[in-house]
């Protein structure tokens, strides 16, 4: 009869490649976090196979404008429609934003925009002269034209003429391109 | 005996440290990072440039007849669906209907010579923006580079006359 080992091991389980490891994820989460200044919305952003690769966004220095035009969230105000990925007609559910602050009013819009082109136009002493600012409209797929035309019509009246048409690679694509 | 022990053994480290609030710590913040993590999407631009020289000072346009290619975008709530056509054309039914039309205005405009004309997207306010840069991005795939909004001229406050 097989006897019945009696040793008890202290079994103390080595935790230093563990935490090496933690340390690692942790590492790549903190950078990877996006803890910038919130000029970027949350948009669904429309598909499009000829768009370039947007270098700029990734310059901190860049001196592009970014107007973002997105649906309310859906903590604040459901929507059926923008849920079903249908087009949301209801202008109050539209939003237009500059750098995290609200510019659905037109005026105000304006105001800012003719603000942020001073330094840019060709000739300084002149508000009407041409702003060589690029601006950036990144607006949502589902929103009407409306929305978009009203911030280009507020670039044209601040004399930016410089418009760019946010947009995103189809996936399939994107992961070709790596 | 030195040379026979393994590496991180008691004998090693004399002051033992308790790491296991260290390890809770840093599960918390991997847990943090982890959740707010979002990859980014990959996004890119389209260019287009609005029309420098027209209404913008107090003088009023002229009424140049202009070379250009109007793609005219409505939308259609009997069939949920935008309609699109090039100005002087039928609507088309597809986008190869569609992009044939403009590229053979393109092509006309290209035998006589013409280089300086632009695309320009008359869209109604109702439309999609994803169906106008849908159309955007069949003229870029299609070598057309110069893509124009257009909108209603505004009114252009005129001064009154001296007295």
């Amino acid at each position: 009869m097989a006897k019945k080992l009696d040793v008890q091991e202290d079994i103390t389980p080595n935790l230093i490649p563990m935490i090496d490891i933690m340390f690692l994820l942790l590492l790549f989460f903190m950078l990877g976090a996006d803890m910038g200044q919130r000029e970027l919305e949350e948009v669904r952003l429309p598909l499009a196979r000829s768009v370039k690769e947007d270098k700029e966004s990734k310059e901190r220095t860049s001196d592009r404008l970014t107007i973002n035009i997105y649906h309310v969230y859906e903590k604040e105000t459901p929507c059926p429609a923008y849920k079903k990925g249908e087009i949301c007609r209801e202008e109050k559910h539209w939003r237009i934003a500059i750098k995290g602050v609200d510019y659905t009013n037109s005026e105000e819009l304006l105001k800012r925009l003719q603000l942020e082109a001073q330094d840019y136009r060709a000739d300084p002493n002149n508000p009407k002269s041409p702003c060589e600012r690029p601006v950036q409209v990144r607006a949502d797929r589902q929103a009407p034209y409306s929305e978009v035309q009203k911030a280009i019509a507020m670039c044209a009246r601040a004399m930016i003429y410089k418009i760019e048409c946010g947009a995103a690679r189809p996936p399939d694509e994107a992961n070709a391109k790596g | 005996m030195a040379g026979t022990q393994n590496i991180g053994e008691t004998s090693d480290n004399p002051v033992a440290i308790n790491v296991v609030a260290m390890v809770d710590v840093i599960f918390c913040l991997c847990i943090f990072f982890m959740c707010s993590f979002h990859f980014k999407q990959l996004e890119g631009k389209i260019e287009s440039h609005l029309p420098k020289d027209r209404g913008l000072d107090s003088t009023p346009a002229s009424s140049i007849v202009k070379d250009e290619i109007r793609v005219i975008m409505r939308w259609d709530p009997g069939s949920n669906a935008t309609l699109r056509k090039v100005k002087g054309h039928e609507y088309a039914g597809s986008d190869e209907e569609l992009i044939a039309a403009i590229c053979g205005m393109r092509d006309n405009y290209e035998q006589e010579g013409k280089t300086d004309w632009p695309l320009t997207i008359d869209a109604e306010g109702d439309v999609p923006w994803e169906e106008v840069i849908h159309v955007m991005d069949l003229c870029k795939q299609n070598r057309i580079e110069r893509i124009e909004f257009g909108a209603p001229e505004r009114e252009i406050e005129r001064q009154a006359p001296p007295a």
